[in-house]
């Protein structure tokens, strides 16, 4: 139990949220931070953990996103089955493309690339394709009720959200614990050497793959939800790639809380920045985008390998006094 | 009793942790408020300033604050007193914009105004409605806007159902007037939600007017290479070509037309981008001549239009349909607000609906609402000549005659 009480240390903090903040802005601000932080959740399982960089997981959360949509306004599917319906076709999406993808052998920047251009294509087919409502998208009604998963409060969709990042959390621990964990990051150090091992890489990084899309795919649904409203470029737009990545690369690659912290972080930063910069359109995306490249310059290892860093410095840097003293005396 | 003065350590960390918290997480990240000494009425002004939309987003929000500096140099809303502009910049997308307006409803503003794209204007309307907050959408076309069932949400502009059977019917009275001679077009959409819904009803509409449509290209917004489009274009020689996009991508189109010499019978826009644009065809005249186009478009016998028009080209900008339904909106809402006598959300949703204003720029008449739908709004048709854009159609506001097809 003790590796899971962090994580339930910090869930409970966040939960208590509401009831001291009531202002709908912070909670938008949170719920919208939150859903980046599991849309990155997923991708640092495949990216942090697998070492697969992926360029798409737009291709995830879009499926969720339309699927979740689709069920609803097309098929009079309850919105919660809907929600279900929206994470198992992007797992399966996950599936069928890492099959294709890791069967085939490619790797590094030639995966990140087909993750890419698949992400693209889905986009374009979603921009076309009758079923998605081509370029007009799909607006779902506003009808607030639970049986719609639709709330009035934003406290209630910033606890849905917060519950999704606790199992996402959770999942990551329990991966990293695992002997499935253990072979992924064996894949992810040396592949030919695990193969070597007898890790059936492959497999390992395909199963990873759907665990990933899945819980991408779940932030798609919940922004669904959310937003009530979906078309070809926010679903399968790069923005969402961008930010699956980013927020882990920014808060720790392959560490539980990484993409949590790079979300919050990177949201924090951006709001601050418009803060700072009042009406001058612009001048905020500058200050935020060079402030990031600082954050990764000085921590290339994000924000948590920075934070471990420095704790190491000071630990060695607290005997050396008197031991530099000793050695000069 | 809780002693006064006195602070446990329960509440000092309470306070400063969860405050310093919600601090950092943006709950005082409040939009900016233009100040006007004790001026009650607050009035959200959303835009895209930033991202894909920002030119025609930072237009939008030039006169809607034109507007509010006019309303308030001549002593504010009668009764109520100045208006303090809320800006928001819903950074060209749905959840920036719904963003802009949880932050506009904390700062407690009676009425927003604008959105600009269609995508936005769906997202952030049903925001606002979750908290009965009045929303008047400035440009924003696709018919499910107002067909939602929101009490909150009026449009002052047209949608494209009378856009497109205005342009529909103005397109096949030109081409019958000059003795048909366009038979083949080409459609060049922007894929989102105005485009492609714009190329649906004129794939639908066009072969029932007895034109054949060769070819149908969707792009995404931004786009920023024409070259294989306009290639695709060339290789069919339609009669007509009509592109439906946003500004910077138009532009684009055109030039790479210019520059490739595709020269059709016409350029026919529907909501062209950058057709009824005085920046285009000032910086590309020769890309822009004869260009036709059925957009919004300013009452050009109204004194107060061309007065506005002065006034936006002495600050150096360009006088845009953006410019001028921003500013038309925001004397909607005042003159709303006047009647209601408040700056109460469900007065002035009423106010709002029944609303009979006559005194904006635009060729509407007065103001009448039906399920949030200004019923008098219509698109002219304007073409690009001498330099100039001129309305051609329809006759009561013309100020030249079409040029069609376009001379070699």
């Amino acid at each position: 139990m003790r590796p899971f009480l962090p994580i339930a240390a910090v869930l409970a903090v966040l939960a208590a949220v509401p009831f001291v903040v009531h202002s709908n802005t912070t909670l938008n601000f949170l719920v919208v931070a939150l859903m980046i932080a599991l849309a990155g959740q997923g991708w640092n399982i495949l990216g942090g953990y697998g070492g697969q960089y992926s360029f798409g997981h737009a291709a995830f959360f879009g499926t969720g996103t339309y699927v979740t949509a689709i069920l609803q306004v097309r098929y009079g599917v309850n919105a919660w089955f809907g929600f279900v319906g929206g994470i198992v076709a992007g797992a399966a999406l996950g599936g069928a493309l890492g099959a294709l993808v890791f069967r085939s052998g490619l790797r590094g920047s030639y995966f990140a690339l087909v993750t890419l251009a698949f992400a693209e294509v889905l986009r374009i087919i979603a921009s076309v394709a009758p079923i998605t409502g081509a370029g007009v998208g799909t607006l779902i009604k506003l009808d607030l009720g639970i049986r719609t998963f639709q709330f009035q409060s934003r406290a209630a969709f910033y606890w849905i959200i917060l519950a999704l990042v606790g199992v996402s959390l959770v999942l990551a621990q329990l991966i990293e614990r695992s002997r499935f964990g253990a072979w992924l990051i064996a894949v992810r150090e040396n592949e030919d050497a695990a193969k070597a091992l007898g890790v059936d890489a492959s497999t390992v990084k395909t199963v990873a793959m759907v665990i990933s899309a899945a819980i991408t795919a779940a932030a798609g649904c919940f922004y669904a939800q959310y937003f009530l409203f979906v078309d070809s470029g926010i679903a399968y737009g790069t923005w969402i790639s961008i930010e699956a990545l980013l927020t882990p690369i920014i808060g720790g690659v392959g560490t539980v809380f990484g993409p949590l912290l790079g979300a919050l972080v990177v949201k924090t930063l951006g709001e601050a920045a418009k803060l700072l910069t009042g009406d001058a359109p612009g001048l905020d995306l500058i200050i935020y985008g060079t402030v990031l490249v600082l954050v990764i310059w000085i921590m290339p290892r994000g924000l948590i390998g920075g934070l471990a860093s420095a704790r190491k410095l000071m630990r060695r840097e607290a005997p050396a006094a008197p031991t530099g003293e000793v050695r000069h005396g | 009793m809780p002693k006064q003065g006195k602070l446990s350590r329960r509440q000092f960390l309470a306070t400063t942790a969860l405050g310093a918290a919600a601090a950092a997480t943006g709950s005082v990240a409040m939009p900016s408020v233009l100040r006007a000494q004790g001026a009650p009425v607050k009035l959200g002004v959303l835009h895209p300033v930033t991202g894909a939309l920002s030119y025609s987003g930072q237009q939008g929000r030039l006169g809607a604050t034109l507007a509010i500096e006019e309303i308030n140099a001549a002593g504010g809303v009668k009764g109520l007193g100045k208006i303090d502009a809320v800006l928001g910049d819903a950074q060209s997308t749905p959840d920036g914009g719904t963003a802009e307006v949880e932050k506009m409803n904390s700062a407690d503003v009676c009425c927003i105004v604008g959105g600009y794209a269609s995508n936005i204007c769906l997202a952030t309307t049903q925001a606002a409605a979750r908290y009965e907050l009045p929303y008047v959408v400035d440009v924003g076309v696709a018919d499910g806007i107002v067909t939602r069932g929101l009490k909150n949400t009026f449009r002052f502009g047209p949608g494209f159902g009378v856009i497109s059977k205005t342009a529909l019917a103005n397109l096949a009275a030109i081409n019958e007037q000059a003795g048909k001679p366009a038979k083949t077009v080409m459609i060049v959409h922007e894929d989102s939600l105005f485009g492609s819904g714009l190329a649906k009803l004129l794939n639908a509409q066009l072969p029932q007017q007895g034109f054949e449509i060769l070819e149908t290209i969707p792009h995404p917004t931004p786009t920023r290479d024409f070259n294989n489009v306009v290639l695709k274009i060339k290789a069919q020689n339609p009669d007509l070509i009509i592109p439906a996009n946003y500004y910077n991508e138009y532009v684009l189109l055109a030039r790479t037309m210019q520059q490739q010499q595709v020269k059709p019978k016409g350029i026919y826009s529907v909501l062209g981008g950058a057709a009824s644009s005085y920046k285009f065809v000032k910086e590309f005249p020769e890309a822009a001549r004869y260009i036709m186009d059925c957009n919004h478009w300013f009452d050009p016998r109204n004194e107060k239009a061309l007065a506005l028009k002065k006034k936006v080209e002495s600050k150096d900008q360009f006088y845009t349909y953006e410019v001028y339904m921003n500013y038309s909106c925001v004397y909607l809402v005042a003159d709303a607000l006047e009647r209601a006598g408040s700056a109460n959300r469900a007065k002035l949703t009423d106010a709002l609906a029944s609303s009979t204003f006559a005194g904006h720029v635009m060729p509407y008449g007065p103001t009448k609402f039906v399920n949030g739908q200004n019923e008098g709004a219509a698109p002219v048709n304007t073409q690009v000549l001498d330099n100039d854009i001129k309305v051609i159609l329809p006759s009561g506001f013309a100020n030249a005659k079409p040029v069609f097809p376009r001379p070699a």
